[in-house]
């Protein structure tokens, strides 16, 4: 695959932007009433949503949001209470660190906004952290967080937002509320594999480099909150990882330094200089390209494939790998506790001097060859479709099997 | 051997950048809040940012000076506060850091009650006693609310064998040369750099040093100038 930063790309891209006007209301509209309909089925048809907050403009206004992305978490809205617990913020271990980030954070909220309602929503914003930190005890507050949960507030407001933001909280975002870093350390290693199976030659120049993956890390922890400036393109990745698998970020880290191929390469072989040009995210990206190709490389290389080559220290115990690869089932998955469940499933097997299957929790149901077979059944669905997306959408646990039927 | 040296090894002349402009690699530290970005900022903008955000991570900024004639690097890497941060994430970049800056925030007791645990830090990471480090307390503009005082401080770094400066990153009302200050304050840095290492070469990677006599002679004297430079 050519993730060159080529003249096709900015062309077909320009092309999906420039499509006339009336042409464009026209498919909006059609998207509109798809999503209202699939909101209205019983039951509600979340591998609808999942395909619409993915596919081409996502989830188009943030109306929207607040009733789709309750369905892409699996929050049943009905049951939020009407009124909020309260926050002790005395005493709380967190609270200095946390008013110290909120304070800082005004770049987060939209330019024009009068400082009165700013800094009433910052007094929500660290409620509803404290709130979920507390609810949570096994969660820890990471620099970073209050990027994610500003953008929950902003769209949903603070009931709606602290109910998703806890949702999240102990499910895609459980590796990097851990007490230490190592987790998300740890999934930073997926970055490069990734980039070294596309473009062997942009691995090589990182490598030699030594530049390290820690200019992701912002990216990754904050779902790219922290160095997008437009909110539009926040709100519009969040509703692409709202819908699919914890590691898709990664992917996107991925695809980002992908289409930079040409200045990666050009790139002063230096650590601080390669650590530069990548950090600095452009502030352009075609996000619906991008978004596009980060689900291709997903279905193309899914985290099981990857974590072969990825240091493993701490595979059983991240809640990422606990997420099947082809997305979160439907069927309601809890990392948090199938963590907890795990490592005291891991100890009694210790204990009785088994060995544990590395790969289980994943999906190694196929065996090898019908696994390849599905693999490129679903390329071809999903060229078909113009968004790989389709594939990270429906859960191979649904449909795969199916498959497997129908192509061996 | 008069001098020191640093040799470095697993060189090739397609990695090397433009031959002997010296790269001078500074890393910030100092608790979550103390103004590490606001620093760092102005010294390589030379003005102080309108907004700064939490630093995730460990964020680079770059200046060219010249000394004596001569174009230097002057690396920045601006770190993360929050504690988590420091354990897995930031050691890539303690690799070959010619100095390390410490900073504190005046006017926070907490911050500056850190700093032993900022100095085992890089105890941690290896750095060696031959690497300058200095002590910056900062926002000194808001001395009405000051919970560290100089002299305490000024003990602090005397036992520690560090320069003290105490600055503000933000100019105080009514203009003033404070700007220049934080610019003195890693100028200072530069100097003590090049002149501790002649002979460094570009690329600081995978050095090896051999300490000369004159620098073992600096360290048992203690410090380089402990001296306390207020703006």
């Amino acid at each position: 695959m050519n993730l060159k930063k080529s003249r096709n790309i900015r062309s077909s891209s320009s092309c999906l932007d420039g499509i006339g006007r009336q042409d464009g209301e026209s498919k909006r509209k059609r998207k509109m009433a798809e999503i209202t309909q699939a909101l209205n089925a019983t039951p509600v048809n979340v591998a609808t949503l999942r395909r619409m907050a993915i596919s081409e403009g996502g989830l188009i206004t943030d109306e929207i949001r607040c009733k789709v992305w309750p369905r892409l978490l699996n929050v049943p809205v009905e049951n939020i209470p009407e009124k909020l617990d309260e926050v002790n913020r005395e005493n709380d271990k967190d609270y200095n660190q946390v008013l110290l980030d909120v304070q800082r954070s005004l770049r987060r909220f939209p330019p024009g906004m009068p400082d009165e309602q700013r800094m009433g929503l910052q007094e929500e914003l660290i409620d509803i952290i404290l709130r979920v930190l507390q609810n949570n005890p096994q969660l820890h507050y990471y620099q970073g967080y209050h990027d994610i949960v500003v953008t929950f507030l902003l769209v949903l407001g603070e009931r709606l937002a602290t109910a998703l933001v806890e949702k999240l909280s102990t499910h895609h975002l459980r590796d990097f509320m851990d007490p230490t870093m190592d987790n998300t350390k740890h999934i930073l290693n997926y970055l490069m594999p990734i980039i070294e199976r596309v473009n062997p030659e942009v691995y090589e120049c990182m490598q030699q480099a030594e530049v390290g993956t820690i200019f992701a890390l912002s990216w990754l922890i904050t779902w790219f909150g922290h160095v997008l400036s437009d909110f539009r393109h926040v709100v519009r990745l969040y509703d692409f990882f709202l819908a699919c698998h914890p590691l898709m970020p990664i992917y996107f880290a991925a695809v980002i330094v992908l289409y930079r191929e040409e200045e990666v390469l050009e790139c002063e072989c230096d650590m601080a200089m390669m650590h530069h040009l990548l950090s600095q995210i452009p502030q352009d990206l075609p996000y619906e390209t991008l978004i596009s190709r980060a689900g291709d490389l997903f279905v193309q290389f899914p985290p099981s494939e990857l974590a072969k080559g990825v240091t493993q220290e701490c595979t059983q115990q991240t809640a990422a790998s606990t997420f099947t690869d082809f997305g979160l089932a439907s069927a309601q998955q809890r990392p948090d506790t199938v963590l907890r469940h795990r490592r005291r499933e891991q100890q009694q097997q210790q204990k009785n001097g088994n060995a544990v299957d590395p790969q289980r929790g994943t999906v190694a149901v196929f065996r090898p060859g019908a696994r390849r077979l599905v693999r490129l059944a679903v390329m071809g669905i999903t060229v078909a479709l113009g968004a790989a997306a389709l594939a990270v959408v429906n859960s191979a646990l649904e449909w795969a099997p199916k498959l497997d039927l129908q192509f061996l | 051997m008069e001098s020191s040296l640093e040799f470095s090894s697993s060189l090739t002349s397609s990695t090397l950048p433009p031959p002997r402009t010296r790269i001078f690699k500074i890393i910030v530290i100092g608790d979550s809040g103390v103004g590490k970005t606001c620093l760092t900022y102005r010294f390589c903008a030379g003005k102080f940012p309108d907004k700064t955000e939490a630093t995730i991570g460990v964020d680079f900024r770059e200046k060219v000076i010249e000394i004596d004639g001569e174009k230097i690097k002057v690396q920045l890497w601006d770190t993360a506060g929050q504690e988590r941060f420091r354990k897995s994430m930031v050691q890539h970049y303690y690799r070959n850091v010619h100095a390390v800056v410490f900073v504190y925030d005046v006017t926070s007791a907490a911050s500056f009650r850190s700093l032993p645990a900022w100095i085992e830090e890089c105890r941690q990471h290896a750095l060696g006693h031959e690497v300058p480090r200095i002590l910056v307390g900062n926002k000194c503009d808001l001395r009405h609310a000051a919970q560290v005082s100089t002299e305490v401080a000024q003990q602090f770094a005397d036992a520690h064998s560090m320069p003290l400066f105490e600055t503000s990153a933000k100019s105080p009302q009514g203009g003033s040369n404070d700007s220049d200050h934080v610019e003195a304050i890693f100028m200072t840095v530069a100097h003590k750099l090049k002149s501790q290492k002649p002979l460094m070469l570009s690329q600081p990677a995978n050095t090896v040093t051999l300490r000369g006599r004159d620098q073992e002679e600096e360290e048992q004297r203690g410090s380089w100038g402990c001296g306390c430079w207020r703006s």
